[in-house]
């Protein structure tokens, strides 16, 4: 039986010398640890589980779904089940109602997130993805890059099909819209876009650092989604002044054309959230260099 | 070649691993035995950098594993058969693992051919029996053509052609001047596999031997007589220093006299031998000797051991 003959790199090219019986020193040269070789084995895990596709294909049936259902029933061309005729929720401005499905794409991503960050502690993989880059940091950041490179031009899309889906349905209904060329519309929805991919690196680093699925999803749904509305409601009038940093609240300053009085300015907002963003990395890059695994 | 330096490793209070220092030579497969709980996992997980020593150093190929310029070259582990995801298929579980250090799909294809699941290469790695699951871990090890190899219990698992293909496997890759750490709690074919044995008890080393003096170690000099006149035989071995032990009639063990020494004197008595069989030490028999001081779980069921 034979073990090894050769062992061509992925360039194509062998530059490695055959060798026979005995090693050598410098027997591998062509196998390198790279970043950019990291980066590439996080791509194919990512893209090798059926899990990650289903995830996305649902974010983007949830958007544009959700935008077209809102539209619908804010022109009273879709009618609430048991409603009294049209009507729907006036409340809200025509952005918001064809970004309706943002709401629930943030807890999609935050799941497909923690699961990106979480899944391989649940089935040990890290052991060997750990053994195979020792120094293990830039496993953390590729994850990232990866997650990022696949959920912001999908979420980008997809918010922009919910944009111009949604208002077809509201013009076609005779409701007022907005265009991406009025002022706020477009950093609003770019901004929709741009948290999507923020909540999904923040699962992602929570499922690290937590190195448990449930754990992080439980911590990261109720910290980011449910923590702001219970908090604002508990703390006495001052607190408002500290929530406006949480990561939800500070996504709000630019996802929103007219966000809540009180919450940051758009640009601050948006600094506050990469502030937390890389707290977040950062946070698991240090953990999972120190800890066993 | 893997060098441990007074590793030390504390879980808590727990002393796992107590200032082991021991080296692995290329070209020969090593066997790492030890109770459960002695730290051999422990130990080579350290080695592979998965934990970190409290204290100490372990070197592979005179470096620290976590500095390899190309890790999975330096250093293929199976350590946990199913640190694997269950929802990739083989081929691209090797393909991911590989990409770290440059291999490609080549490659791949030709270690999944090497360990025999070529066939299923295209199936999740959850729908993998254990055996083939271990031989997906044992692909992993080699993907990367490494020269150190660190194998936890890698036939377990295997039905007996695996074991034989493993067998023959570890012996070439040690061949090629590799080296090889295997532990197996399989006794018969650690004494079939390994060259060389390190033994641990209690975090610390009982033995660093090549397998040949170790096993001469246990000094079994015990020797099996069967005759139709037994007792009378007993009789005239009977000496300073000579144990006799029967446990059914026309059957002795006899230790203190050689074999030699016992033909002799059934000879000159005119005592007819139907049987005489010097025991052959085997490695389980000296590790259980060495080892009987620092087992930690030591089970119920005792085996009767030769009552003087």
């Amino acid at each position: 039986m034979t073990t090894t003959t050769t062992s061509p790199v992925a360039d194509g090219t062998d530059p490695r010398p055959a060798h026979g019986g005995g090693r050598h020193p410098g027997a591998h040269e062509a196998y390198r640890l790279s970043y950019a070789r990291v980066l590439r084995s996080e791509w194919i895990k990512l893209r090798t589980l059926r899990s990650t596709w289903v995830g996305l294909a649902s974010v983007v049936v949830v958007l544009v779904g959700f935008g077209l259902i809102a539209a619908g029933v804010s022109t009273g061309s879709v009618a609430p089940a048991g409603g009294g005729g049209g009507g729907g929720p006036r409340t809200q401005g025509p952005l918001d109602t064809v970004l309706l499905g943002a709401n629930f794409g943030v807890l999609l991503l935050g799941i497909i997130g923690c699961l990106a960050g979480a899944r391989e502690y649940a089935s040990r993989m890290i052991t060997a993805t750990v053994a195979a880059v020792p120094t293990r940091g830039s496993v953390v950041t590729a994850k990232a890059v990866v997650l990022t490179a696949l959920v912001l031009p999908i979420s980008l899309v997809a918010t922009l099909i919910a944009f111009f889906a949604g208002t077809a349905v509201l013009e076609a209904g005779g409701a007022t819209t907005v265009a991406l060329t009025d002022a706020g519309v477009l950093r609003a929805v770019l901004g929709t876009a741009v948290w999507l991919d923020v909540i999904a690196l923040l699962g992602l680093a929570l499922g690290i650092l937590l190195r448990n699925t449930a754990a992080s999803i439980g911590t990261l749904i109720g910290g980011v989604i449910i923590l702001p509305g219970i908090a604002g409601a508990l703390l006495p009038s001052g607190g408002q002044s500290v929530l406006k940093y949480l990561p939800s609240t500070a996504a709000e300053s630019f996802t929103q054309l007219t966000p809540p009085a009180g919450d940051l300015s758009a640009g601050a907002g948006a600094l506050v959230l990469a502030a937390w963003l890389v707290l977040a990395i950062g946070g698991a890059v240090v953990a999972i260099r120190q800890r066993d695994v | 070649m893997i060098e441990v330096q007074h590793l030390t490793k504390h879980y808590g209070d727990k002393v796992a691993v107590d200032d082991l220092s021991f080296t692995v030579e290329p070209g020969v497969v090593t066997g790492f035995l030890g109770p459960n709980g002695a730290g051999k996992s422990t130990t080579m997980r350290m080695i592979l950098g998965l934990d970190r020593p409290t204290s100490g150093l372990a070197l592979v190929d005179g470096k620290r594993y976590v500095d390899a310029p190309a890790p999975l070259a330096e250093l293929g582990a199976l350590l946990e058969a199913k640190s694997v995801d269950k929802g990739r298929t083989a081929r691209n579980h090797l393909l991911a693992l590989g990409a770290t250090v440059g291999v490609n799909g080549r490659r791949v294809d030709e270690v999944l051919d090497l360990v025999g699941l070529t066939d299923v290469a295209r199936q999740a790695a959850g729908s993998f029996s254990l055996g083939m699951g271990q031989r997906l871990g044992i692909a992993a090890a080699l993907l990367a053509d490494p020269s150190v190899l660190l194998l936890d219990e890698p036939v377990n698992g295997l039905d007996l052609d695996g074991i034989q293909w493993i067998r023959a496997l570890l012996g070439e890759l040690a061949s090629e001047g590799r080296t090889v750490l295997l532990s197996s709690h399989l006794m018969s074919e650690m004494q079939l596999v390994a060259d060389h044995l390190l033994v641990i008890g209690r975090g610390r080393i009982l033995a660093d031997s090549s397998m040949a003096d170790f096993i001469a170690t246990a000094s079994d000099d015990r020797v099996q007589v069967e005759s139709p006149d037994a007792a009378r035989l007993a009789e005239l071995l009977v000496g300073d220093g000579v144990t006799i032990t029967s446990h059914e009639a026309g059957r002795l063990e006899v230790s203190g006299v050689g074999a030699r020494a016992i033909g002799d004197t059934a000879a000159r008595a005119g005592i007819a031998l139907h049987q005489l069989t010097p025991a052959i030490a085997s490695l389980e028999t000296a590790y259980l000797e060495l080892t009987r001081e620092s087992v930690d779980y030591v089970g119920s069921v005792h085996t009767e051991r030769e009552v003087a």
